[in-house]
Protein backbone atom coordinates (compact mmCIF):
# COMPACT_ATOMS: atom_id res chain seq x y z
CA UNK A 1 0.00 0.00 0.00
CA UNK A 2 1.51 3.59 -1.20
CA UNK A 3 1.58 5.97 1.89
CA UNK A 4 2.53 9.53 2.15
CA UNK A 5 4.56 8.78 5.87
CA UNK A 6 7.45 10.28 4.74
CA UNK A 7 6.41 13.67 3.51
CA UNK A 8 4.51 13.88 6.66
CA UNK A 9 7.05 12.82 9.23
CA UNK A 10 9.35 15.49 6.93
CA UNK A 11 6.84 18.28 6.92
CA UNK A 12 6.75 17.93 11.02
CA UNK A 13 10.93 17.21 10.98
CA UNK A 14 9.96 14.22 12.91
CA UNK A 15 13.45 11.26 12.35
CA UNK A 16 11.49 8.11 12.41
CA UNK A 17 12.77 7.11 16.18
CA UNK A 18 10.90 10.12 16.95
CA UNK A 19 7.45 9.03 14.90
CA UNK A 20 8.04 5.07 16.14
CA UNK A 21 7.79 7.03 19.63
CA UNK A 22 4.65 8.47 19.32
CA UNK A 23 3.34 5.57 18.01
CA UNK A 24 4.56 3.19 20.42
CA UNK A 25 6.06 0.99 17.77
CA UNK A 26 10.18 0.62 16.92
CA UNK A 27 11.80 2.21 14.54
CA UNK A 28 11.84 -0.58 12.33
CA UNK A 29 7.97 -0.40 12.43
CA UNK A 30 7.87 3.27 10.92
CA UNK A 31 10.59 2.15 8.24
CA UNK A 32 8.68 -0.79 7.54
CA UNK A 33 5.54 0.72 6.62
CA UNK A 34 7.14 3.95 5.41
CA UNK A 35 8.67 1.95 2.70
CA UNK A 36 5.45 -0.13 1.54
CA UNK A 37 6.72 -3.18 3.02
CA UNK A 38 4.09 -3.31 5.63
CA UNK A 39 0.99 -2.63 5.80
CA UNK A 40 -0.28 -1.39 9.61
CA UNK A 41 -3.47 -2.69 10.70
CA UNK A 42 -6.60 -0.89 11.14
CA UNK A 43 -5.67 0.19 14.67
CA UNK A 44 -2.52 1.90 13.88
CA UNK A 45 -3.80 3.41 10.68
CA UNK A 46 -6.19 5.28 12.77
CA UNK A 47 -3.46 6.29 15.51
CA UNK A 48 -1.57 7.71 12.33
CA UNK A 49 -4.65 9.74 11.40
CA UNK A 50 -4.97 10.63 14.66
CA UNK A 51 -1.09 11.81 15.39
CA UNK A 52 -1.39 13.47 12.10
CA UNK A 53 -4.43 15.17 12.32
CA UNK A 54 -5.71 13.81 9.10
CA UNK A 55 -8.19 11.65 7.03
CA UNK A 56 -7.01 7.89 6.97
CA UNK A 57 -7.36 7.86 2.97
CA UNK A 58 -4.46 11.18 3.19
CA UNK A 59 -1.99 9.12 4.51
CA UNK A 60 -2.48 5.94 3.05
CA UNK A 61 -3.89 5.11 -1.00
CA UNK A 62 -4.89 1.38 -1.91
CA UNK A 63 -2.15 1.80 -4.72
CA UNK A 64 0.56 -0.66 -5.16
CA UNK A 65 3.74 1.32 -3.54
CA UNK B 1 16.67 -12.44 18.81
CA UNK B 2 17.63 -9.52 16.73
CA UNK B 3 14.12 -8.30 16.53
CA UNK B 4 12.74 -8.35 19.90
CA UNK B 5 15.42 -5.42 21.42
CA UNK B 6 13.46 -2.79 23.62
CA UNK B 7 10.50 -3.49 24.56
CA UNK B 8 8.39 -4.34 27.52
CA UNK B 9 7.25 -7.58 26.02
CA UNK B 10 10.84 -8.43 24.64
CA UNK B 11 12.31 -7.76 28.18
CA UNK B 12 9.65 -9.98 29.47
CA UNK B 13 10.75 -12.80 26.92
CA UNK B 14 14.34 -12.64 27.53
CA UNK B 15 13.56 -12.91 31.15
CA UNK B 16 11.38 -15.81 30.79
CA UNK B 17 13.91 -17.60 28.41
CA UNK B 18 16.86 -17.69 30.60
CA UNK B 19 14.57 -18.80 33.60
CA UNK B 20 13.57 -21.61 31.45
CA UNK B 21 16.97 -22.57 30.16
CA UNK B 22 18.46 -22.59 33.48
CA UNK B 23 15.50 -25.12 34.69
CA UNK B 24 16.28 -26.97 31.35
CA UNK B 25 19.62 -27.56 32.59
CA UNK B 26 18.71 -27.94 36.30
CA UNK B 27 16.11 -30.85 35.16
CA UNK B 28 18.62 -32.41 32.23
CA UNK B 29 21.14 -32.99 35.64
CA UNK B 30 18.52 -34.02 37.82
CA UNK B 31 17.62 -36.83 35.27
CA UNK B 32 21.58 -37.28 34.35
CA UNK B 33 22.21 -37.88 37.69
CA UNK B 34 18.93 -39.79 38.60
CA UNK B 35 19.33 -42.69 36.12
CA UNK B 36 23.37 -43.15 36.82
CA UNK B 37 22.72 -42.72 40.69
CA UNK B 38 19.58 -44.48 41.31
CA UNK B 39 18.23 -46.66 38.43
CA UNK B 40 14.80 -45.85 38.62
CA UNK B 41 12.06 -48.36 36.70
CA UNK B 42 8.41 -47.86 36.33
CA UNK B 43 6.10 -45.08 36.38
CA UNK B 44 9.30 -43.25 38.34
CA UNK B 45 11.28 -43.94 35.43
CA UNK B 46 9.18 -42.47 33.07
CA UNK B 47 8.50 -39.26 35.12
CA UNK B 48 12.29 -38.65 35.40
CA UNK B 49 12.90 -39.31 31.68
CA UNK B 50 10.57 -36.47 30.59
CA UNK B 51 11.45 -33.81 33.01
CA UNK B 52 13.97 -31.60 31.06
CA UNK B 53 11.09 -31.95 28.59
CA UNK B 54 8.51 -29.89 30.52
CA UNK B 55 10.93 -26.45 30.23
CA UNK B 56 11.38 -27.05 26.62
CA UNK B 57 7.63 -27.25 26.28
CA UNK B 58 8.12 -24.03 28.69
CA UNK B 59 10.25 -22.43 25.79
CA UNK B 60 7.66 -22.58 23.41
CA UNK B 61 4.82 -21.61 25.52
CA UNK B 62 6.96 -18.45 26.96
CA UNK B 63 7.42 -17.20 22.75
CA UNK B 64 3.10 -17.88 22.85
CA UNK B 65 2.84 -15.80 25.38
CA UNK B 66 5.79 -13.25 23.83
CA UNK B 67 3.21 -12.94 20.59
CA UNK B 68 0.25 -12.72 22.54
CA UNK B 69 1.58 -9.73 24.77
CA UNK B 70 3.96 -8.21 22.02
CA UNK B 71 2.32 -4.66 21.42
CA UNK B 72 3.76 -4.05 18.33
CA UNK B 73 2.44 -5.55 15.54
CA UNK B 74 5.44 -5.67 13.03
CA UNK B 75 7.90 -7.29 15.42
CA UNK B 76 4.91 -9.24 16.36
CA UNK B 77 4.43 -10.44 12.28
CA UNK B 78 7.74 -11.08 12.83
CA UNK B 79 8.26 -13.18 15.51
CA UNK B 80 5.07 -15.18 13.81
CA UNK B 81 6.98 -15.40 10.77
CA UNK B 82 9.78 -16.93 12.56
CA UNK B 83 8.31 -19.33 13.91
CA UNK B 84 6.63 -20.70 10.77
CA UNK B 85 10.35 -20.79 9.40
CA UNK B 86 11.28 -22.58 12.08
CA UNK B 87 8.23 -24.76 12.13
CA UNK B 88 8.79 -25.53 7.90
CA UNK B 89 12.52 -26.09 8.21
CA UNK B 90 12.31 -28.14 10.78
CA UNK B 91 9.77 -30.49 9.08
CA UNK B 92 11.70 -30.28 5.69
CA UNK B 93 15.27 -31.43 7.51
CA UNK B 94 13.72 -34.10 9.24
CA UNK B 95 11.11 -35.15 6.22
CA UNK B 96 14.14 -35.06 3.92
CA UNK B 97 16.58 -37.26 6.84
CA UNK B 98 13.55 -39.58 7.25
CA UNK B 99 13.63 -40.37 3.71
CA UNK B 100 17.51 -40.75 3.64
CA UNK B 101 17.17 -42.82 6.63
CA UNK B 102 14.93 -45.29 5.06
CA UNK B 103 16.70 -45.50 1.44
CA UNK B 104 20.00 -44.62 1.92
CA UNK B 105 20.64 -45.77 5.56
CA UNK B 106 22.26 -42.73 6.49
CA UNK B 107 22.86 -42.15 10.69
CA UNK B 108 19.58 -42.11 12.71
CA UNK B 109 18.47 -38.57 13.58
CA UNK B 110 18.70 -38.30 17.11
CA UNK B 111 14.99 -36.92 18.01
CA UNK B 112 16.07 -34.46 20.58
CA UNK B 113 18.31 -32.58 17.50
CA UNK B 114 14.51 -31.52 16.70
CA UNK B 115 13.79 -28.75 19.15
CA UNK B 116 17.53 -27.63 18.65
CA UNK B 117 16.86 -27.90 14.64
CA UNK B 118 13.79 -25.76 14.92
CA UNK B 119 15.02 -23.12 17.44
CA UNK B 120 18.14 -22.86 14.26
CA UNK B 121 15.88 -22.43 12.00
CA UNK B 122 13.96 -19.62 14.07
CA UNK B 123 16.74 -17.57 15.02
CA UNK B 124 18.27 -17.28 11.67
CA UNK B 125 15.31 -16.61 10.14
CA UNK B 126 14.83 -13.52 12.09
CA UNK B 127 17.91 -11.63 10.36
CA UNK B 128 16.51 -12.71 6.88
CA UNK B 129 13.16 -11.78 7.24
CA UNK B 130 14.32 -8.29 9.19
CA UNK B 131 16.26 -7.24 5.85
CA UNK B 132 13.19 -8.27 3.75
CA UNK B 133 11.45 -5.33 5.20
CA UNK B 134 14.35 -2.77 5.06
Amino acid sequence: MKNRLRVLRAEREWSQADLAQRLEVSRQSVNAIETGKFDPSLPLAFKLARLFEIPIEAIFSDEKG
Amino acid sequence: MKCLTSNPAARRYYRRFVVTMLLYALTLVLTIRGFIHYHPTGPLAWMLAVLPAIPMIGMLAIFALYLAEEKDEFQRSIGIQAMLCGIGGTLTVTSVWGFLEDFVHIRHLDPMLIFTIFWIFLGLSIPVLLARYR
